[in-house]
């Protein structure tokens, strides 16, 4: 009995892995995801994945183009201001959806109107809450009506609100849309199968002057696979070509075994610790900034950063993500010094530490690694790690005093995205400074750029200065793909598989 | 659950404490499984001396060090480190305290729940026993792992919030047990006498029935400590079990598990301790009802 | 008999009642549902809006009352994530639950009643050992490790079967296996020990006596005699399978009702939860009902009981 264990155990712990590699002799491709979605409609759902198959399915009025992040003409050829409430836009000519449906102007002032109506509860909300509604001047204008003027407009517009066909879309509704969509995207749905897959197959009459360019992949099927180490399992045995979000240890090894291309991009989501410095969760030691400071000296970001989450990721000080406008770098930082920890922690009268909860969702391992850091300098902490859904419920309702979480920012490259989310006395503000509320609302509100930099640059050296946050490190995302596979990672986390193709 | 038909030993000692001592050290799963008990039991107790690392120290620069066995195995890490580069040894030598308190203090719990509701159902019969029966039934039609799963995952997991869940929701097998057990020997004369006498109820239950349906108490007991012991292994692999850094078995595989294409020795290690626990403990319990079973005394 | 069956329904449905009760209970006061529908950038104005809409403000009596109503009439709400009605998606997901636990517990009978027959025959022999071995094995390797060992060596390793999906037969093999090896141990047990018991019956010495063939007896006369207690047994496992088959589903990915149910907690769905709680331990109760009425069926005895 004994024996037989023993052998078992070493036999598996020999065990080698030989990969089996697609070919894409067929020009196919299986990409694999961990979540299932909500609807395939766009705008009945704000996951990750959602977000990204929209972008093959559905065109926007422009497109960000990866490489050079400007901002160029999809739908749309040419636009204007007309004023700082109202943007025309000309539209291009020619341009059919997959069932045939002619596009024009009456299904931009369709969508537009559509998702600008809050009865239509589009999900998630901030990406239509900006517009008032569109109107239509002729077959191939359109005008586009803001509630108050919006800086970030024209990131939406190139990217998560796409044009839906407006008769297609009378006749079927959301639950057709879900089931059956209908674009004019460089690919089109040919099947489902709820929770498991979806088939996606090029479109041949997609509109041939698309910054999106002409697909080369002609089907692709979208895989959903929950379990990260079935994943693995199935790019090893060949069942499926390309994964994402692998973490560091894993693309390491996938590197040694060869055959796999890992490719590592920075991303946009960045990791932060909340502290309840309002008593908003009642009175805790984070009310004191000197034991927040000391916190910020006792956690090891760089070691985090170098030993787990490795990659493009770097170390973050500002209360956003570097690349994001008004993203203000000249701020207080605080050094791993936990010798400065203690001493902080003297005055504020804690020599002997404190205990405290602590809470996180994702990446237990680098939050015991936090944990070490500062039972090390005498805060203990116990740690609560719950699913996202139930602690952000939990840290809306101002039950949480000291979190580990993260904020992807939508993918939005400015730093209403996330400063605005969190300082400006929304359900997520643990500092409710009056202050900061001041500077954000104004810069929220406003299009002069210069100001606006200026607004939140006083903003984000208060946070810093107050350490209200304590920003950490930015992610990374890992894509391992065959070697067959051309491919190239984006900083902003949509995969454009219409780029793809195999060599 | 199942009962078990038995092979009875030879017996034919003079006295019933020598039958008892044969029966037991004759007995190989007994032996077996109590020894094995033991063993993991002193690891236990004895973590704090024979760990060779303070099992919370990390070390990131010395992540996944291959146990001593293996390519680049060191004596130093003798069973290697995980992903934070703390000392698997020492980890799954007090990850025995962890697993040994949940199946304990779960098995404490519901067995006070489940002896309380079968004792009182099986002595006192009729609507009592109509109550408690509808109360095991709805009990059994839940689904545990669901169940446990929706709770931790609203409570938040915790050492304390796991223990109590399983513990309220395994107290089922005891009730049955119990009750059947009380029922059997409720109607023999000294029961009778007793009550003849004008003993009170709880002191015929306590020093009546209780001594008597000892034995298959402590076999359930035996069979529950198990059961809780991989329910919270498998709350843990759905991320919803004892908190980190507790070195509990469960929790060891679950953070093992991302590696398992890789190095599979992470979950293996204690995915074998894990086993070797629950198969001890099975085997005491087979011993501990074959032994004393009522059927095998003259 | 039709008194009996009476009985036993209407225990079945006050069992079902209570179970839905306690899990609407503790979910509904638990979690706040409010919040978890009005979704990410809600104001409070609007989580406000919602509770007074789907009535959370209300007593919790009266809000179980509502969905009890409603679910009498088939209609377990809509979920929060899909925005879809409960009843289409537990529709969607259960056929593979359903196929999955079918398989194995069908593979656990396969497997457990001819080695618990045999170890029974031939007490102490090599049959005897290997069903005692297997059981015990069973009952002390964790599922979810058994699971992922499984597909490093048969999907991974020699590639036999597919490693995870549902899209055909073979995809089935590992999970029914690690599913159904976890009911062998218990049935094959029952099996010896009644098989035991049966054969030093008097009828089964009787049956011997007269020279009737020893297969006809051992299959005819006893086993049939000792698979009483076993059917019941095989359906209470069935309903146990069913209710754990979250592990099982999460690992292999297959997309059951025990995935969703995983899935639903992640996502503080609750009526997707509190409905999948009250279907499956449904099915364990109607289960265990009909094991009763077959037991009943063959064995007038119990009827008495």
């Amino acid at each position: 009995m004994k024996h037989i264990l023993l052998a078992a155990m070493i036999a598996h712990s020999a065990l080698s892995i030989t990969p089996a590699m697609a070919s894409g002799a067929d020009n196919n491709l299986t990409v694999a995801f961990p979540r299932e979605l909500e609807s395939l409609d766009a705008y009945q759902n704000s996951s990750r994945g959602g977000v990204i198959l929209a972008r093959h399915i559905w065109d926007g009025l422009m497109y960000r183009d990866p490489a050079s992040g400007k901002y160029v003409g999809n739908l749309a050829t040419e636009w204007r201001w007309v004023d700082d409430k109202t943007l025309e836009f000309n539209l291009r000519e020619g341009v059919k959806f997959h069932n045939g449906e002619a596009f024009n102007a009456d299904d931009v002032v369709f969508t537009m109107n559509y998702i600008a109506d809050p009865a239509n509860a589009v999900k998630p909300q901030r990406n239509a809450s900006w517009i008032a509604g569109a109107e239509k001047v002729d077959d191939f204008t359109v005008r586009i009506l803001l509630k108050e003027p919006f800086p970030a407009a024209f990131e939406y517009l190139a990217g998560p609100v796409v044009i839906y066909p407006n008769e297609y879309f009378s006749e079927v509704g959301t639950e057709g849309m879900g089931t059956a969509p209908i674009g004019t995207g460089p690919y089109k749905v040919t099947g489902q199968k709820q929770g498991e897959r979806i088939d996606l197959k090029r479109y041949a009459d997609y509109h041939s002057d698309s910054p999106k360019g002409k697909a080369s992949i002609e089907e692709i099927t979208w895989r959903f696979i929950p379990e990260t180490n079935t994943q693995f399992a199935e790019l090893i045995s060949g069942g499926v070509d390309w994964i994402w979000q692998v973490p560091a240890d894993q693309a390491e090894r996938f590197k040694t075994l060869g055959d796999f291309v890992v490719s590592n991009e920075s991303t946009m989501r960045i990791g932060y610790i909340g502290f309840d410095a309002s008593d908003r969760y009642g009175d805790t030691p984070f009310d004191d900034v000197r034991v927040r400071r000391a916190v910020a000296h006792a956690i090891d970001r760089q070691g985090i950063v170098d030993s787990l989450l490795k990659g493009a990721s770097i170390v973050v000080n500002s209360a956003c993500f570097p690349s994001q406008f008004g993203c203000e770098q000249d701020i207080p930082t605080y050094d791993f010094n936990p010798e400065k920890a203690r001493e902080l922690l003297t005055e504020a009268g804690y020599a002997d530490g404190f205990e405290t909860p602590f809470a996180a969702y994702r990446n237990r391992d680098y939050a015991e690694v936090m944990m070490a850091n500062l039972s090390n300098v005498g805060i203990t902490t116990s740690l609560n790690y719950l699913k996202y859904a139930a602690l952000r419920d939990k840290v809306q309702n101002g039950e949480i005093p000291f979190q580990f979480m993260t904020w992807g920012s939508f993918s939005i490259n400015d730093v209403s995205a996330i400063t605005s989310n969190f300082f400006k006395g929304g359900k997520d503000d643990y500092a409710r400074d009056p202050q900061i509320i001041e500077w954000l609302t104004e810069a929220d509100s406003i299009t002069d750029a210069a100001r606006r930099e200026e607004l939140y640059s006083m903003a984000l050296k208060r946070i810093a200065e107050q350490v209200y946050w304590l920003p950490l490190f930015s992610y990374n995302t890992n894509y391992i793909y065959g070697a067959g596979l051309e491919f190239t990672p984006t900083s902003d986390e949509i995969p454009r598989f219409f780029n793809a193709s195999w060599k | 659950m199942t009962e078990q038909t038995i092979n009875a030993p030879e017996t034919g000692g003079p006295s019933w404490a020598a039958q008892l001592r044969q029966r037991i050290f004759g007995h190989l799963g007994l032996t077996i499984g109590g020894g094995i008990l033991t063993l993991i039991v002193l690891c236990a107790l004895l973590a704090g001396v024979i760990a060779p690392h303070d099992p919370y120290v990390q070390e990131l620069t010395n992540r996944f060090a291959s146990p001593v066995w293996m390519d680049g195995g060191g004596w130093d890490h003798i069973l290697g480190t995980d992903h934070l580069g703390r000392d698997y040894l020492s980890r799954l030598l007090y990850g025995a305290r962890i697993s040994l308190l949940i199946g304990i203090v779960a098995a404490l719990i519901s067995g006070m729940i489940g002896t309380i509701m079968g004792v009182s159902a099986g002595y006192f019969g009729g609507k009592v026993d109509a109550v408690v029966m509808f109360l095991i039934t709805v009990r059994l039609s839940m689904p545990v792992v669901l169940v446990a799963l929706a709770v931790v995952a609203l409570f938040g997991g915790s050492l304390f919030v796991v223990v109590t869940v399983l513990g309220l929701l395994l107290w089922d097998r005891f009730a049955v047990v119990m009750r059947s057990c009380t029922m059997q020997i409720r109607d023999l004369d000294y029961i009778t006498s007793a009550k003849a006498l004008g003993c009170s109820t709880p002191r015929i239950l306590l020093t009546e029935i209780m001594p008597n349906v000892l034995n298959s108490l402590i076999v359930v007991v035996t069979l529950e400590m198990a059961h809780a012991i991989v329910l919270e292994a498998a709350l843990s692999f759905l991320g919803l079990g004892v908190q980190p850094p507790l070195p509990s078995w469960g929790l060891m595989i679950s953070e093992g598990k991302d590696m398992l294409l890789f190095e599979p020795w992470l979950i293996t290690i204690p995915g074998v301790a894990l086993f070797t626990l629950i198969f001890a403990i099975n085997m005491l319990g087979d011993g501990i009802r074959d032994v004393t079973a009522p059927e095998n005394r003259n | 008999m039709l008194h009996f069956f009476l009985k036993r329904l209407a225990l079945a449905a006050l069992v079902a009642l209570t179970v839905s009760l306690i899990s609407f209970s503790l979910l509904f006061l638990a979690g706040d549902p409010a919040i978890a529908l009005a979704g990410e950038g809600a104001t409070d104005a609007d989580i406000h809006a919602i509770r007074t809409q789907y009535g959370f403000d209300r007593p919790v009596m009266e809000q179980y009352l509502f969905w009890l109503k409603n679910a009498l009439a088939g209609d377990f709400g809509t979920s929060y994530y899909f925005k879809t009605p409960v009843i289409n998606l537990i529709a969607e997901k259960m056929p593979t639950t359903m196929i999955l636990g079918l398989s194995a517990i069908s593979f656990a009978i396969l497997l457990s009643i001819p080695l618990g027959v045999l170890a029974a025959v031939k007490p102490n022999s090599l049959f005897d050992r290997i069903a005692l071995f297997i059981s015990v094995i069973g009952q002390a390797i964790p599922s979810f490790w058994f699971g992922l060992i499984l597909i490093v060596t048969f999907a991974v390793k020699l590639r036999w079967v597919p490693v995870s999906g549902s899209d055909s037969w073979q995809h089935f093999i590992l999970p029914t296996i690690v599913l159904g090896y976890y009911a062998t141990p218990a049935i094959m047990r029952l099996t010896r020990a009644g098989m035991l018991e049966v054969l030093r019956a008097d009828y089964i010495r009787t049956a011997r006596a007269k020279g009737i063939r020893p297969g006809k007896v051992l299959f005819k006369h006893a086993l049939r005699n000792a698979v009483i207690p076993v059917v019941g047994l095989a359906a209470v496992q069935l309903g146990f399978m069913l209710g754990g088959s979250v592990i099982i589903e999460s690992i292999f990915a297959l997309n059951g009702a025990g995935f969703l149910a995983f899935e639903s907690i992640s996502r503080n769905d609750f009526p997707v939860v509190q409905a999948l709680i009250l279907i499956f331990s449904l099915i364990y109760v109607l289960l265990t009902l009909l094991a009763d009425l077959l037991n009943a069926w063959l064995d007038p005895r119990i009827r008495v009981a």
